[in-house]
């Protein structure tokens, strides 16, 4: 597989892609600095909502990556770029719009799989008959704000993630390509969940990292 | 009256909300249907009870309402409870069971080793992160999850407010597996025609009263009832111009629908 075009910028989940809790995906810090050497823009994106950017970047570094704070891109800060745009309050109230940071529907954890946030938005819509408003992934406009700054093409982009749906379906819709690594929430057939499949998928971040540097440049 | 065009031979009645509501916590009869029910059974006609109660196990909640002065036997009530268990023994599957505590005991005789699905109730303050997950989990693992939820109701009115119902946990939970689950309960069609073949009847000759306008309304018509909606419990203005839904009959109370119905 080759582009027409060289990818410029890489996406990078963070849990579940370079790390799992407190434990780094083995071989990810490695080739974190394997992907840097070769010159591309790198922006982490994130659907976190249960750390601020700071405490994120500080367990990040805890676990040996070299990260600066400003390549993390969270639907946190996305959801506050939207509630100051539209002067919103956040609260939700009969006849209040519900907007969800995002709607994954597990994660992997150190004891197993664990509910997102998204089944509890699901639960929101069906009792209020409301649809939320997503700002996070998988949401067109959280990937290309993400690369804004680089001004390059979305098909000069590749997202990697462990969520078929939310990094890769998200990523590959707004004209990203997409690597699905079975890290994480990863399950058998993960791939099968999303038309067009991912792009590529590889066994964890180092598998990916060597894909990029070997045939998307 | 529309629902009345056609002769009624039996009658459905809803608990919560039309017959008692909660306050404080405690159940109080809504005025005027303690005597409606005694005044509907003496007519001759057939009356069952119908209602997605969870919280409590079906000998404990026609206590409570006998308390109240509800004359009814518990053969004349239909939770969800029984009929799982019913269709567990059927198709010989394990429950793990998100229910209240005080309705543990309507499962004490079902197997509940290794469990190959998952039975959902209004488990109330037990509907927390850490028992959703173990639900989830449990879901996840089998091949072939099947989740049973006792209901779908959006919400209901508890102390003056209105509170999460089933339902909603059953969407997080189906959002979270990619499944749907099997609705045992209000407005299950095989649930109601159950109950209306209880009393001998057929859907056509009957009436189901309610205040919830999808799940006792909308269900009993779909299943060829009459709904009739009341203006208690969680019924609100907005509920007379449902998009979907359109009763058969609106009437203020149990009471008043009693009155309407005898006058025939």
């Amino acid at each position: 597989m080759t582009s027409r075009e060289g990818v410029r910028t890489a996406l990078v989940d963070l849990s579940g892609t370079l790390h799992i809790d407190d434990m780094e995906v083995p071989g990810s810090v490695e080739a974190l600095k394997r992907l840097r050497k070769s010159g591309m823009n790198i922006k982490f994106v994130t659907n976190t909502t249960k750390e601020s950017k700071r405490v994120l970047h500080d367990h990040l570094l805890s676990l040996g990556f070299d990260i600066k704070r400003d390549e993390i891109f969270t639907s946190l800060t996305a959801a506050r770029h939207l509630l100051e745009q539209r002067n919103l309050q956040p609260l939700v109230l009969d006849g209040a719009p519900l907007i969800a940071i995002h709607k994954a529907r597990y994660y992997k954890r150190k004891d197993g799989m664990a509910l997102g946030p998204g089944p509890f938005v699901a639960a929101l819509e069906f009792s209020t008959d409301k649809m939320a408003e997503v700002v996070g992934k998988p949401e067109s406009r959280f990937f290309l704000s993400a690369v804004e700054e680089f001004g390059c093409h979305p098909s000069q982009c590749v997202m990697i993630g462990d969520d078929a749906r939310d990094d890769i379906g998200g990523a590959q819709n707004s004209g990203m390509k997409g690597i699905l690594v079975k890290t994480g929430k990863y399950r058998g057939g993960d791939e099968k969940k999303i038309d067009p499949p991912p792009q590529h998928v590889a066994d964890d971040f180092s598998a990916a990292v060597d894909f990029i540097l070997s045939f998307l440049l | 009256m529309a629902w009345l065009q056609r002769p009624v031979r039996a009658v459905l009645l809803d608990i919560s909300g039309v017959l008692k509501n909660c306050v404080d916590g405690k159940d109080v009869a809504i005025d005027g249907s303690v005597d409606a029910v005694n005044r509907l059974k003496a007519s001759g006609v057939p009356v069952r009870f119908c209602t997605n109660e969870t919280t409590t196990t079906r000998s404990k909640l026609v206590r409570r309402l006998q308390a109240l002065g509800f004359n009814m036997k518990e053969e004349e009530v239909f939770p969800p409870a029984p009929t799982v268990c019913l269709i567990l023994k059927e198709r010989a599957l394990r429950p793990h069971l998100l229910v209240h505590q005080d309705a543990m005991e309507d499962f004490a005789h079902i197997d509940q080793s290794s469990p190959n699905c998952v039975v959902l109730g209004d488990a109330q303050h037990d509907l927390t992160y850490e028992n959703m997950n173990k639900a989830f989990q449990t879901l996840l693992a089998l091949e072939k999850p099947v989740l049973f939820s006792m209901g779908q109701g959006k919400f209901y009115k508890e102390d003056n407010a209105l509170v999460l119902d089933v339902g909603a946990y059953k969407a997080a939970l189906e959002y979270a597996c990619d499944l749907k689950a099997e609705v045992v309960g209000k407005p299950s069609e095989s649930f109601f025609l159950s109950v209306v073949k209880d009393m001998g009847a057929s859907p056509e000759d009957t009436v189901m009263v309610g205040d919830d306008i999808e799940n006792d309304v909308g269900g009993a018509q779909k299943c060829g009832m009459r709904g009739v909606l009341v203006r208690t419990g969680k019924y609100r203005p907005s509920d007379e111009n449902h998009p979907k839904v359109k009763p058969d009959g609106i009437v203020d109370n149990l009471a008043q629908a009693v009155d309407i119905l005898l006058k025939q």
